[in-house]
């Protein structure tokens, strides 16, 4: 039989066989799916949950402590405090004052790198 | 394809029904593609799925450059490359040594005495198909079932034109390989 086919035939037979190759069988439901992971992705619903509560109560009583701590405090401490405060912030401002646009570079830079990496992958999408 | 344009800016606009019928409409090749790049079932599933839930967060992106079903394959593309890193370098491994083009024929000339010949000979092909390398069948699948040009493959597949001409025309080479197989078996048991 081989000797029946020629070199144009047996191209015409190998073109027939890809194209009628056939397309996978589907499995179902993937509309379905798709549609359910959207519904999700795009409206999420919202839900407080445990850890929220649990948050908000750790909040509270810490804000509370601090609060009552600072009223609790005599007028002579709350002075002492608030010197110390000042005299902190002008030693930061002889001694440190170069960290201010440091950090500044710092912070944009991350923030181009994030925002460049973000815009890359919606890119390779 | 006036219709699918419709459907397209509904669904840009929200329109979850309208994205359904065009998950429904492409849903079959994308599953084709991914099935026969990564050769599982439940990975082919879940590409096809990711494939068009990106194609939904991308879409108002989508400024319609491209056909639709373009754009889906290059997203399940990508994500077929992300799934098998080996994928991309074994596709760019095929080199570009067929820069002549490919001669394709319409359809094998058939008369009833043949037919049933060819049918045999056909599944054996297609088995032969099943058995190559999954390079080779992604060519194959977007040239033959998805009926892509050869730079529309090359520019979806990030890939030198001539690559992809050689794959094809390798893939061929090894199919011509396995029908001589076939008929130089099917002569010995003949005789």
């Amino acid at each position: 039989m081989d000797d029946l086919l020629t070199p144009n035939e047996q191209n015409l037979i190998i073109e027939d066989a890809l194209r009628s190759y056939p397309v996978a069988t589907m499995p179902k439901g993937i509309t379905d799916l798709v549609l359910a992971r959207i519904r999700t992705e795009t409206a999420p619903r919202f839900q407080i949950t445990r850890n929220d509560y649990l948050l908000t109560v750790v909040l509270t009583l810490v804000l509370g402590a601090i609060l009552f701590g600072i009223q609790s405090l005599p007028v002579y401490a709350l002075m002492q405090i608030r010197i110390q405060g000042i005299l902190l912030w002008q030693s930061f401002l002889v001694n440190y004052r170069w960290l201010l646009p440091l950090t500044s570079i710092m912070l944009g830079i991350s923030l181009a790198g994030f925002a460049l990496y973000q815009l890359l992958r919606l890119r390779r999408g | 394809m006036d219709n699918e344009q419709n459907l397209i800016q509904r669904a840009q606009k929200g329109d979850h029904d309208a994205f359904a019928a065009l998950v429904d409409e492409h849903q079959r090749y994308v599953y084709n593609l991914a099935f026969r790049a990564v050769k599982d079932e439940n990975e082919a599933l879940d590409i096809t799925q990711e494939t068009f839930v990106r194609a939904w967060t991308a879409l108002p992106n989508f400024r319609g450059q491209s056909q639709f079903r373009t754009w889906l394959y290059r997203i399940t593309t990508n994500l077929c490359y992300n799934r098998l890193p080996g994928l991309r370098r074994s596709l760019a491994d095929l080199g570009d040594d067929v820069m002549s083009e490919i001669p394709e024929s319409e359809s094998a000339p058939t008369n009833p005495a043949r037919e049933f010949e060819l049918n045999e000979t056909g599944n054996y092909l297609h088995q032969a198909i099943d058995g190559l390398d999954p390079n080779y069948k992604i060519l194959i699948v977007m040239r033959y079932q998805q009926e892509l040009s050869y730079e529309e493959i090359a520019s979806l597949l990030n890939l030198p034109l001539g690559t992809v001409k050689t794959g094809l025309f390798r893939a061929k080479e090894k199919l011509r390989m396995a029908l001589a197989n076939y008929h130089s078996e099917e002569q010995w048991t003949i005789s």
